[in-house]
This record gives structure tokens, sequence and C-alpha cells, in this order.
């Protein structure tokens, strides 16, 4: 059935062509009465005592007192409200001039009108348009159209992966303690959405760490901001390339810092950080132990294998001179320094200082004021595989001590199993001592686990890093804290970090030929009584079973020492 | 970055409309953000795998986009400073900034829904990206998405607060908060900026006009009266049928709810007195009661007045831009308590809210942020220059209808809604009723008169959908509980 206007118009009109076009047009007649009438009223006053667009309200104005006193202040004097008001006006007159269309349709009259009618309503209507150029639209809906088309296949594999994450996680049940660790919930799964092979959720996750990530921020905005480079880094590098040209953008790494600024900063933050203090302090209340046992007074041979860039022999120097005895004859300090390629130099953190970095005359002259006669042997750009007695000229006569923090966890433990072969290289240095410190962690090595897994432990590495050195700082931007933590933060994208718990380190320890040894009660009181003046959510814990010191941060293994002597019952023959 | 609103009072045309956030600016610098994309090395990510690779491919495209658009990131500064009404005259690359920025914004939201729900449930991320969005938006000025993203921003920030608090934070009674004046300026614009209000409006009246050609009763039972601006067109057109039948005597009952106190049962009365001097003016019989709903806004049919003779119209207009909320246990049992009365026509009028992909709350989350940002959109085309009118229709209307939605869906998590009341209605045994050719044509004519954009489509026979681009918004649907064909 059709409408009544168009039934009166097809009863009265027999001529009528009944085309379609007809038809839109007579029904334009009806759509504009009713849209006129739902506007103004087509009201029989010939003065209209408002122009409101809202007409039937406006008829019963007396139910609307506020709506119609308060008269639009706020839109009055923009030229839109005017303009449409003219155009109201400019509606109101076309109908008028056609009063008859529905009352008298003759049809000429009702083509003509209904054809004019249409006509003045587009130009309307366009007005507004036209006065303004036509602002292409943001694509908003096609973005989320693309999101959404991203978010249906990805769910399911990204779930898994996080719920195989969490339970690999579960050890350290703490989940309340990692609520407040916001960007690793960013950071994981994008790492996990890589491994995934998931595209778009990758780009999601860079879109949202992109915008709150900061070197500025809490530790969080920091940890997303490193996550983000090595993230950013992961994608666009070749495996195994550096970080190239933007190796600076963190901030300035040791290498690329001032050698002054460089050597100032460490030692501030071992001053208010015990990350490095506590097995820097450890290795040399050991050495000290191992060489009160020595049956007579030799010389001291030390091999630093390190990451502490000098600043922990003065201390050392120091005690030295205080022991009984006094110091020893000759003190000979051969520091290995690793390779110097741009890879190393970018991936490996803590090892590399500033290329022009020299502490020997400035240790060599503390030395002189100590009346020790102290040697210093630098083997720059050294390969640790290429370790053997000759080349470091030990002789059987000196107590030789090894001491390795922080820089063994980087030789490759899978195939070659460089690792076990240094370790080996080490005993057959015949030290009296070895004093091994080292993260204690799991590995993030590609051999260990796909992408996903070692990224996030890494980022957990990074966290207490950074977590710890908020406190430290006090939660103060410096060029030092960033220079630490870019330093620090060159673990996320080095290849060989190839970590151990210390269970692990033991054992391979063990089987080259050396034995564990206690730490004395010297060591582990002086350890102790020293990180007392640090945050108190740092604590040393000491293990039973093997003897070790674990330094943890807020309930986590952050690092260990360990102290390895030879063990005499294992002749060199069967283990080489 | 604060927004201080009291200082900017004027939007228009103002080149300090905006601050900018001082966060990113090293950040921007500092990340090689312009790097990673174009140089991805997907050869290297896809690790060879074969049918990865094409997933690869459109990646990369959209990669070249997220190029272009994002190395102006560092220029924040200069077009945050810009205005909408700038913004008309920019070039591309201002676009891209636009469209880069919409982009973001679009990843923080979801980040932040995903944060709030789901496996990696993290409330303290979306504490964080939710004061992050809080720099980047407000809602009275910036783009279309930037105002958008502030109210989804606004409503995340309820559900994250209520959440922690107790579970409050709907915007139910949202009329309360905003003047009466700017109700009803806001209605006003939102009547001329789009064709919402009067596509439903106009599709109903003329069916009920061709339901009820012969009758001299008409009896409309109106679930959602509102402002009862509906009803003033269709005495219009009952009594300009000058050869056609005699103007019938129009009763309209409309429901009335307990539930918000006074004000909404005074609501229903001025309504009411309106209407009835009104149809008094042109001479249209009428009379108009009230039926109230019981206080759990539910419908008993015994406590209408029915007359014998009359031809029943069941007339249910559900959230309309400027509607507020039902809750769904009401509007179906008016629905089926219609159903007994066997009325003449039934008259629907819902959102069209696409069915969204998987369910969950982030992607009922997504499906509303594409469904206003469709509204959003459709507005602003209707009237680009009018940048403060949008802004209050954004504000009384739609900004609280972003958060109580929001906070249904959070509050439903998992349970998938129901079909459409259409569907339903289909369902409990409604016979659809064609939609006539007039109705569609005339649907067709009002949409000319607006934006291009706007689309009508008939979805089934008894079915009008409207639509912005691509987008359904609004259907219109007729239905009879009678036997005999209309």
């Amino acid at each position: 059935m059709l409408c009544p206007f168009l039934t009166l118009i097809l009863i009265n009109d027999q001529k009528l062509h009944q085309t379609l076009s007809n038809l839109i047009s007579f029904l334009s007649q009806l759509s504009i009465k009713f849209l006129i009438l739902s506007m103004t009223i087509e009201d029989p006053d010939p003065n209209p005592p408002h122009d409101h667009i809202l007409g039937w309200i406006e008829d019963s104005i007396s139910y609307f007192p506020t709506f119609f006193d308060d008269p639009y202040e706020d839109f009055s004097g923009d030229s839109w409200w005017a303009h449409t008001q003219n155009l109201e006006q400019e509606l109101i007159n076309s109908t008028t001039a056609t009063p008859t269309v529905t009352a008298a349709p003759t049809p000429t009259d009702s083509i003509v009108t209904s054809q004019s009618i249409p006509l003045d309503l587009t130009k309307k209507r366009k007005l507004p348009d036209d006065s303004s150029p036509k602002i292409p639209r943001k694509n908003t809906n096609r973005r989320i159209n693309e999101l959404e088309q991203g978010m249906a296949p990805r769910k399911p594999t990204a779930n898994k992966k996080g719920n195989n994450k969490s339970a690999g996680n579960s050890n350290n049940n703490n989940g309340n303690n990692k609520e407040g660790r916001w960007a690793e919930q960013l950071l994981n799964p994008c790492a996990a959405a890589i491994t995934a092979r998931n595209p778009s959720r990758v780009q999601h996750f860079l879109y949202v760490l992109h915008d709150l990530s900061s070197l500025n921020g809490d530790a969080n905005h920091r940890l997303a901001f490193h996550g983000l480079r090595a993230l950013t880094h992961h994608l666009s590098a070749a495996p195994g390339s550096s970080f190239s040209s933007s190796s600076s953008a963190g901030g300035n790494t040791f290498a690329s810092s001032n050698p002054k600024f460089f050597r100032d900063s460490l030692i501030k933050f071992n001053d208010i950080n015990p990350w490095f203090r506590i097995p820097n302090n450890v290795a040399n209340t050991s050495i000290l132990q191992i060489l009160a046992e020595q049956k007579q007074s030799t010389n001291l041979h030390i091999l630093d294998i390190g990451v502490s860039h000098g600043v922990q022999w003065p201390t050392l120097l120091e005690e030295l001179t205080r022991r009984t005895g006094g110091p020893p004859p000759l003190v000979r300090l051969t520091v290995v320094t690793p390779p110097a390629n741009d890879q190393s130099i970018n991936a490996t953190p803590f090892a590399h200082g500033p290329q022009n970095y020299d502490f020997s005359s400035k240790l060599l002259g503390f030395a002189k004021e100590m009346n020790i006669n102290l040697q210093i042997n630098r083997m720059e750009n050294f390969q640790l595989q290429n370790l053997n007695p000759q080349i470091i000229n030990s002789s059987p006569e000196e107590t030789l001590i090894i001491c390795a923090q922080f820089r063994l966890h980087n030789l490759n433990h899978a195939t070659p199993d460089e690792k076990t072969e240094f370790l080996r290289t080490l005993r057959s240095l015949n030290p009296k001592g070895v004093i091994l410190s080292e993260n204690n962690t799991d590995c993030s090595c590609n051999n260990c686990g796909d992408f996903a897994a070692g990224f996030s432990r890494k980022v957990e590495y990074l966290w207490r890093f950074l977590d710890s050195t908020s406190v430290a700082y006090k939660g103060r931007e410096s060029e030092e804290r960033r220079m630490m933590e870019a330093e620090a933060a060159k673990v996320l994208i080095n290849l060989g970090e190839m970590n151990e718990r210390k269970e692990k380190w033991c054992e391979r320890m063990r089987s080259v030929g050396f034995t564990g040894e206690l730490f004395g009660d010297d060591t582990i009181d002086g350890a102790k009584a020293l990180l007392r003046k640090y945050d108190s959510n740092w604590e040393i814990r000491m293990e039973e079973k093997d003897g070790c010191l674990g330094l943890w941060w807020k309930g986590q293994a952050v690092s260990f020492c360990s102290l390895w002597k030879m063990d005499l019952r294992v002749k060199d023959d069967i283990l080489t | 970055m604060v927004m201080d609103l009291d200082h900017f009072p004027n939007f228009s045309y103002s080149a300090t409309t905006t601050t900018t956030t001082t966060t990113t600016a090293s950040t921007d610098e500092g990340c090689h953000w312009n790097d990673w994309s174009p140089v991805v090395d997907w050869e290297a990510f896809s690790g060879g795998q074969e049918d990865f690779h094409h997933l690869i491919d459109s990646m990369m495209d959209e990669n070249v986009v997220v190029h272009q658009s994002t190395r102006p990131i560092v220029h924040e500064l200069e077009y945050n400073t810009l205005s909408p009404e700038y913004n008309t005259m920019t070039d591309d690359e201002t676009n891209n900034n636009e469209d880069c920025k919409g982009l973001r914004l679009i990843h923080l939201l979801m980040a932040a829904a995903e944060a709030l729900t789901g496996a990696h449930k993290c409330r303290e991320l979306a504490r964080v990206i939710l004061v992050r969005l809080k720099e980047l938006v407000s809602p009275n000025d910036g783009t279309n998405m930037e105002r958008l993203a502030a109210y989804f921003t606004d409503a995340l920030q309820g559900l994250l607060d209520g959440a922690a608090g107790g579970g409050h934070g709907s915007g139910h009674h949202y009329k309360e908060e905003h003047h009466q004046t700017d109700v009803l300026a806001a209605f006003q614009l939102l009547q001329d900026m789009s064709p919402y209000v009067k596509f439903g409006h106009f599709t109903a009246n003329q069916a009920i006009l061709e339901a009820v050609t012969h009758d001299r009763r008409v009896h409309i039972v109106d679930y959602d009266i509102m402002e009862g601006v509906q009803w003033a067109s269709l005495m219009q057109a009952l009594v300009s049928r000058k050869d056609g039948p005699p103007t019938p005597h129009l009763r309209i009952t409309a429901l009335s709810r307990g539930g918000s106190g006074r004000r909404s049962f005074g609501t229903v009365q001025e309504t009411g007195r309106r209407l009835t001097a009104f149809a008094a003016s042109i001479g249209q019989p009428f009379s108009f009661h009230q039926c109230r709903l019981d206080s759990d806004e539910t419908f008993r049919p015994s406590s209408l007045k029915l007359v014998r003779g009359e031809a029943l119209i069941i007339n249910c207009m559900l959230h309309l831009p400027h509607f507020s909320y039902r809750a769904p246990d009401s509007i179906a049992s008016f629905l089926s308590g219609s159903k007994t009365l066997n009325p003449r026509l039934i008259t629907l009028v819902e959102e069209e809210m696409e069915p969204s992909s998987d369910g969950g709350f982030v992607g009922r989350f997504m499906d509303s942020l594409h469904h206003y940002s469709t509204v959003y959109d459709s507005l602003e085309a209707g009237f680009p220059m009018q940048g403060r009118a949008r802004t209050l229709v954004e504000r009384v209307f739609l900004g609280p209808r972003i958060s109580g939605s929001l906070a249904r869906i959070y509050r439903a998590r998992g349970d998938k809604e129901g079909c459409s009341w259409g569907q339903w209605l289909g369902a409990v045994g409604f016979r659809p009723v064609n939609i006539s050719f007039a109705n569609h044509c005339q649907a067709k004519l009002l949409l000319g008169l607006y934006n291009d954009g706007y689309r009508v489509e008939e979805l089934t026979s008894n079915k009008l959908v409207l639509g912005w681009k691509s987008r359904r918004l609004l259907s219109a649907s007729i239905w009879t509980s009678q036997d005999s064909d209309l």
C-alpha cells in the first residue's frame, strides 16, 4: 500500500507519467513535506516568532522557557549558526513559493515544483560543504578494520605463547610483584608474536611501546625504551649484525664515553649500587685469603678477566699493605680486555671501556704511594680462547689467582663448547685459586630457547638492573645513570648471552678439575657489612650446598660468587 | 600534558588550543622510529616459511604507509597546535600526521583494553597507557579520532577505577549531569547534523500511516517517547490527508519509568502537554496517556487501557543517539507483552552493531570503537565546519553512551550479546511486514538531503538499514502479530 500522498497523486492525475523518476519526484514532495514539518512548522502566521529549526517545540514554547530564553549565546556569533538560519529561511521561502503542492496537484505544477525543490534542497545542504574544501578524512575505520583483521588469526597463537611463557615463569610465584612491571607485559608478548610470526600483532606492540617508551621515565619506561630498540633491531637487522649507526641513541655506552667521565661514573655507581661492588669485594678478600694460605711470601699474580676496569684494585692494594708481613714482594696484574671489534663492543655489556681509557698509570702511581711493587700487563684485544701459560708468563713460584667476573658467560656453551674448553685452559694455568662471579640466570641464547624465551630472560635481567639503578640514583635522571643503563641494555641485543644458573657453572668447574672452596668468614662478613650501606632490597644469600655467595635483588637472584682451587686428585692428563 | 580547558574556551582558529607532550620528543629522536618499519628484514623474520610469506608481504605494504606517516611524528609539536578547523586547509603531510596519530591512538586504546582483561591482564599497564592517552587527546578538540579516543579513554579509566573501587561507572543517568538547555541544543543539532533521528521516525511513521489508512481510531503505545518529536510529524501527516479519509483520532500512550524519579515522569508529562497543545493547534483529534512501567522497568500489558476498535501500534525506538540506555529485560518485557495485545504493527528502530568477530571484551571494545568512529565521521561530514556544535553533541550524547556501553561490555565479559531485537521479534513469532516502496524511496530521499556518505539498504523485506559508508548504524524494521496481511 502506498502512502496517502502518493495515492492521492496517483488517483488524481490521470495523465501522470508513471515512470520511476516521476514517482520519485512526487515522493520527494512527500519527503520534503515531512522534513519541513519536522524542522519548521508550516505556519500560517505571516510573522513567525522564531526561526529555530525545532519548529514544533517552538510552537509549544511555553514548555521550554529555558530553552528559548537562552538565545544560544554560544552559537549566535558563529557564522554557521547564522548561515543555517538563512538557509532555513530559504527553505521556508521555497515552500511558500509553491504552497499548493499537495492541495492542488495539477500534473505540470507537481512535476515542475518537485524538480525545483530538491534542487534547492541540495543546494541548501551543499552550501556549508562547498564553502569548505573537502577534507580527505582519516581512514579511521579502515585502520580499525586492519587491526581487527590482524586480531582474528593471531589470538590463538598469541595466547598459547603467553601461556607457555607464564608457565615458564611460574617458578617465581610472586605475581603481585610483577603487577607493577608493565613494560614486560608489552615486550614479552611482542617477542612472542615475533616468534609466532604474527606481523600485525608485532606492529601493534611496537606502536604501543613506541608511545610509552622514554629514557626519562621510571624503570618501566626505560625498559620499554631499550626493549623497543632491541626488538626493532632484531626485526630490521640480519641476525648477528651489530647495532651499527643507532648505537648511541640509547645514551652513551662505556665505549663512547669520555674516559674520565666513565671512570668517575663507574666509581659512583659502585658507591650506590652493589651490582659489581659486592663481587669485586668478595674477589679482593678471597685473594687475601688465598694469599694468607701460602706457606711463604710469594709474588702475587692476578689474572683479571673482568669488567671492573681497574676500579676494584686500589682497595686490594690498600688491604695488601695492611696484612701481616706487608704486601707481596711483587704484585703482577694481567688484565685481559676483550676484542674491540664492532660487534663485540656493541653487544657485550660492561666489558669494553672507552678506547683511550687506561687505568694503569693511575694505579701504578697509587701503588707507588703505597710502596707496592706493582706490574701491570694489559693484554688488549685478547681472544680468551688464546690464553695459555706462556702468554701470561706465569711462573710456578708465584701465587697465580684468576679473577673471572661477568665475562665467561659470553663464551659459547653449545657447539663448540668454548666455555668448558676455556675453564680447562684456566686449570692448565695452575692457579692457586679461581674466583668466578657470574649472572645467576638461565641462558638466553638461540640454542637454549626460541627468541621469545631468550628475550624475556634478558628483559628480566635488564629490569633488575634498571629497577636497582632507579633506587640507587634515587630516581634522578643523570648522564651517569644513562650510561650505565645503556651499557646494561646491550644485553638485549647480545646474541652471546649464554648465562647459566650457578649450579651449572659449578658442575662445569668440577668437571674440568676444580674443587669448590668455602669463602672465609672474613669474606662473607665483609661482604655483608659492605652491603649494609646499600638499599635494603639487596641481600646476600649463602648457599650451604656449594658455598656460593649469592647477591639478590628484591628476592630475585642476580649474581653469584664462587671460589675454586685445583682438585689435586684429578690428573691433568685425564682432563686433556 | 595538561589540557587546561578553562584557558581555551574557544576552539576555533586558535593556534594555542593544544599544548604538546614533552615526553616523547626525546624518545622519538632516540628511538629511530623511522628506521624500523621500512628496513625490517622480513626475510630473516619469516625464517623462510612459505605460507607466512604473503602475510609479510601485506605487512610490508602497511609498513610503507606507516613509514610515510610515522616520519613526521617528530614534528608532533607542529601539528598538534592546529585546530581541526585549521586542518581543512592542510596538505597531505598533515593528513599523514593525523592518520598516524589516529593509528597510534587506536593501538593504545586496544592495548589498554587488553590490559584490563585477558591473559596478560596488567592493571598497571592499563593505567600507564591511559595516562599517555590523556596526554595525547582531549574531548574538546583535535581530530575526530582524537576526540573519540578521549571519550574511550575516560570510559576505560572509569572501568579501571570502578574495578578497583567497587563496580560503579556506567553513564546511566547522564541526562541529569547536563543542563537541560545543553541537552535540547544538542538534540536540535543532532537532528540537523545527521539523519539518525529522522530516519527512524520517518520510516516508522510512514509504516504507521500506511497501516492505519482506513482507521478511525489509532492508538500508539510508545516505549520511549522522549521529547515526542516523532509524533508531531505524524500528526501533520494525518491532518494533511485532505482528500483522503477523515483524520483519525490519535491516542498515544507513553510508557513512563518510576525508576529514575520524578524527573523522568515529569518529562513524559511535559511531552504529553506539548503534544496535546500541538495537536490542538493543527486540529488533530488527540489524547495522551501514560502507562507506568514497574519499578524494574518491566511492562505489564494489563496496565494499558485499550479501546475496542482502535488500531494498536507498538512503537519501539531504541538507543537512538540521544536516548537513554534501556535494559534488555525491560525491552523484552515490552515486546513480549505487546504480543499478547495483538497489535496491528510494531515499529522497531535499533542500533546496528556488527557482530564482533571473536567476542571477548577486546573484540567488542574494538567493534564499539569502530561503530562510534563511524558515527563521529558521519557527523563531521555533515557539518565539517561546526566543531563546537559537534563537541556539544559528543559531550551530551555520545560520551556518556560510550562509557555506558563499555561498562556493560566489561561487565558482560565472555557473554556474547544476544541477537538484535529484530531477530528476537522474529524468533518469538512476530511476522515481518514489507517495507513499502514509498517508504524505501522516502528514506533515500531523506538521506539525499544529508551527506553523500549515508546509505540506506533494504536488508530484509521488512528492514531498512541506515549506514555510513560501508558501516551499518541504525535499522528500522516493521512487524505485526496479526495474521491478515496489511
